[in-house]
């Protein structure tokens, strides 16, 4: 049997005090499986990023518990959720978001840096994950150094660093032409096909219509779409 | 995982190069300040306590209040009590007193270039004055010697400001119609009480010869044995006391008496240096914190990446005050070695102000421990000045963070 990576029950987000309370999100029940191919889709202000941000453990429900393979991150404290963070979990944002004072291979090690993995071993994975992304040219190079493609896939590797079981992709190919964003969805692919979970939220139905699994956010209510 | 802290620390700094070569020249600037001002009340403490320990065998006794208010000065011309024969005799017969010589005070009409007016006498031994006057620069010639006969020494301002002429070395002044020569000038005291522009010396023999007064306003005594100094005063205030039927007539203080109330001046003038050079650091520290604020908001993102990607609070803290103390101790490091040369610098432009007023070339001393001290400042100067920032940083939300444009 395939085991649930992330199961929601009953989570609900909502901003302020009764009664001016906003619901982001009301009462969702999710079941993602080991391996899962997810695509998010929705208008903007429809709840997709605070979804995201649930799952990522950036951010706490206001109600109901969310299960990351089988351990109830709700309750957890700060640190417990950046532990989470950087063992389970591998972001890849619109923006790319790498950190412009270091190059392309510093920036893979430093999400290992944070989990204690040692220097030797970091450098080694790292500098496989960029040839896995096909940039083993680039690893010196400063994010300002890349175009948008390569950087985008310099934060695919650092998502895989600490092989996470899920990797939440934020509008991935937001910002990158079609032929770059192509190739960014064909390696998130791969990576899917050797198991990993993939949760991508997107405007773009091309982009959601690859996934295994359509999930449509309206009002803050999750419906399943027919993929 | 520190290492990997300090390099992102480094990275940062230098990817800011300009900004944080400014903010370490703050550092640099207040550290410089405290090392030099430090050195420089050392080498001040160091240069007075040599000069003085060399005189510790040396008592005063003078009529009246404190020593401090004439000692070094103008010659007690303003006491009007003196010391009688009998006093002296006293002081000669205690235990352990070496020899006494006497200083004497009194007044005389003084003629030169056709112009007449009163002066203050001192008269006393030569070898005492030498001692005396021992830390007071020359302005011009040369001190008396043994054995001078009609011959004195005075003050800057008797020398050019009390008569219509300027006196020059071997200048002839007549005191009650006697002819003196002058074999010294010493140099320019300024303001204060205390001081000697005024001053006219000469042997006792000639005083006495002169005025026919035995005025005793000071007596100066050596003891064979500097410990026994404190009881020896003691002794001489009691005798002379006695003699006198008043129990505040006579002061008699010892060098070691002087040296410790110098000391302590000394020390207070050193902690006021260090209070004002502690300013530039105060500024230099607000100077960090606003750095490393304005970096914290810069880079925003940045720390929401890192703390989407696993980096806990205190990664982030840590990564801030790193930051912090690398700027700080490099700059004071650098402080430390512009201090050395400030000091040198700051004492070459102080010895040149006041060498017509002391002989003694002021040499700053850095300590170890004030190396020690610029050090473990600037360290804690670093930590201080990123606490905030980097409790701000690490308290930031990472959805905030992560979409902050």
């Amino acid at each position: 049997m395939i085991k649930d990576v992330i199961v929601t029950q009953n989570i609900s987000k909502t901003y302020g005090k009764p009664p001016l309370q906003v619901y982001a999100l009301r009462e969702t029940n999710l079941r993602i499986k080991q391996g899962d191919y997810i695509a998010i889709i929705g208008p903007s202000g429809s709840g997709k990023s605070t979804l995201m941000n649930l799952l990522g453990c950036l951010d706490k429900p206001t109600d109901g518990n969310i299960l990351i393979e089988d351990m109830d991150v709700s309750t957890l404290n700060e640190n417990k959720l950046a532990q989470i963070r950087r063992e389970k979990i591998g972001f890849i944002f619109q923006k790319y978001n790498l950190i412009p004072t270091l190059n392309a291979l510093e920036n893979v090690e430093l999400a290992m840096g944070f989990a204690g993995v040692d220097t030797k071993t970091r450098t080694e994975r790292a500098k496989q994950l960029l040839e896995m992304v096909d940039l083993t040219k680039r690893i010196t190079h400063k994010p300002s150094e890349m175009s948008g493609g390569e950087q985008q896939r310099v934060a695919i590797a650092r998502a895989l660093a600490n092989n996470p079981s899920i990797i939440l992709a934020d509008e991935p190919t937001g910002n990158v032409d079609s032929k770059s964003g192509d190739n960014i969805m064909r390696i998130l692919e791969d990576v899917n096909k050797k198991g990993e979970t993939i949760i991508v939220v997107t405007h773009n139905m091309a982009i959601a219509q690859r996934a295994k699994r359509i999930l449509r956010i309206q009002d803050g209510e999750v419906r399943e779409e027919h993929a | 995982m520190l290492k990997d802290h300090v390099k992102l620390a480094v990275k940062n700094l230098r990817h800011r190069m300009s900004r944080s070569l400014l903010t370490l020249l703050g550092i640099a600037i207040g550290i410089m300040a405290i090392i030099s001002l430090m050195a420089l009340g050392e080498g001040m403490q160091q240069a007075v306590t040599g000069e003085l320990s060399s005189l510790s065998d040396v008592i005063i006794v003078s009529t009246g209040g404190d020593i401090m208010s004439s000692f070094g000065g103008g010659g007690g011309g303003s006491t009007s009590e003196y010391f009688t024969e009998r006093d002296i005799a006293d002081i000669e017969r205690i235990q352990g007193v070496k020899d006494v010589s006497t200083q004497l005070s009194g007044s005389a009409l003084a003629e030169y270039n056709g112009k007449a007016t009163i002066v203050a006498l001192t008269g006393m031994d030569i070898e005492v004055m030498r001692l005396q006057y021992a830390s007071q620069s020359l302005h011009a010639g040369a001190f008396l010697n043994d054995g001078d006969q009609n011959k004195i020494m005075i003050g800057y301002g008797i020398a050019h400001d009390t008569f219509d002429a300027d006196i020059p070395v071997g200048g002839r002044i007549k005191f009650n119609g006697e002819k003196f020569f002058v074999t010294g000038i010493f140099g320019k005291q300024g303001m204060g009480g205390v001081s000697s522009d005024s001053i006219v010396l000469m042997s006792t023999r000639d005083f006495k010869a002169l005025t026919g007064q035995n005025n005793m306003s000071m007596v100066y005594l050596r003891v064979f044995n500097v410990n026994d100094a404190e009881s020896i005063a003691l002794n001489i205030e009691e005798a002379i006391n006695e003699n006198h039927g008043r129990k505040d007539f006579a002061t008699a203080t010892t060098m070691t008496s002087i040296l410790e109330t110098v000391q302590t001046i000394l020390t207070l003038v050193q902690l006021v240096l260090i209070a004002i050079a502690s300013i530039a650091l105060v500024v230099a520290s607000i100077g960090i914190m606003n750095t490393m604020m304005t970096s914290v908001m810069e880079r925003t993102r940045e720390i929401g990446i890192m703390k989407a990607i696993g980096a806990t609070n205190k990664d982030i803290m840590s990564i801030f005050i790193i930051e912090g103390m690398l700027v700080s101790t490099i700059g004071g490091i650098f402080g430390i070695i512009m201090g050395v040369f400030g000091s040198q610098a700051l004492s070459l432009i102080l010895s040149s102000f006041f060498s017509s007023m002391s002989g003694t070339q002021l040499v700053p001393i850095i300590t170890l421990m004030s190396v020690v001290l610029a050090v473990a400042v600037s360290l804690i100067v670093g930590v201080l000045s990123s606490l905030y920032p980097a409790w701000k940083a690490a308290r930031m939300s990472p959805i905030e963070a992560v979409r902050y444009e």
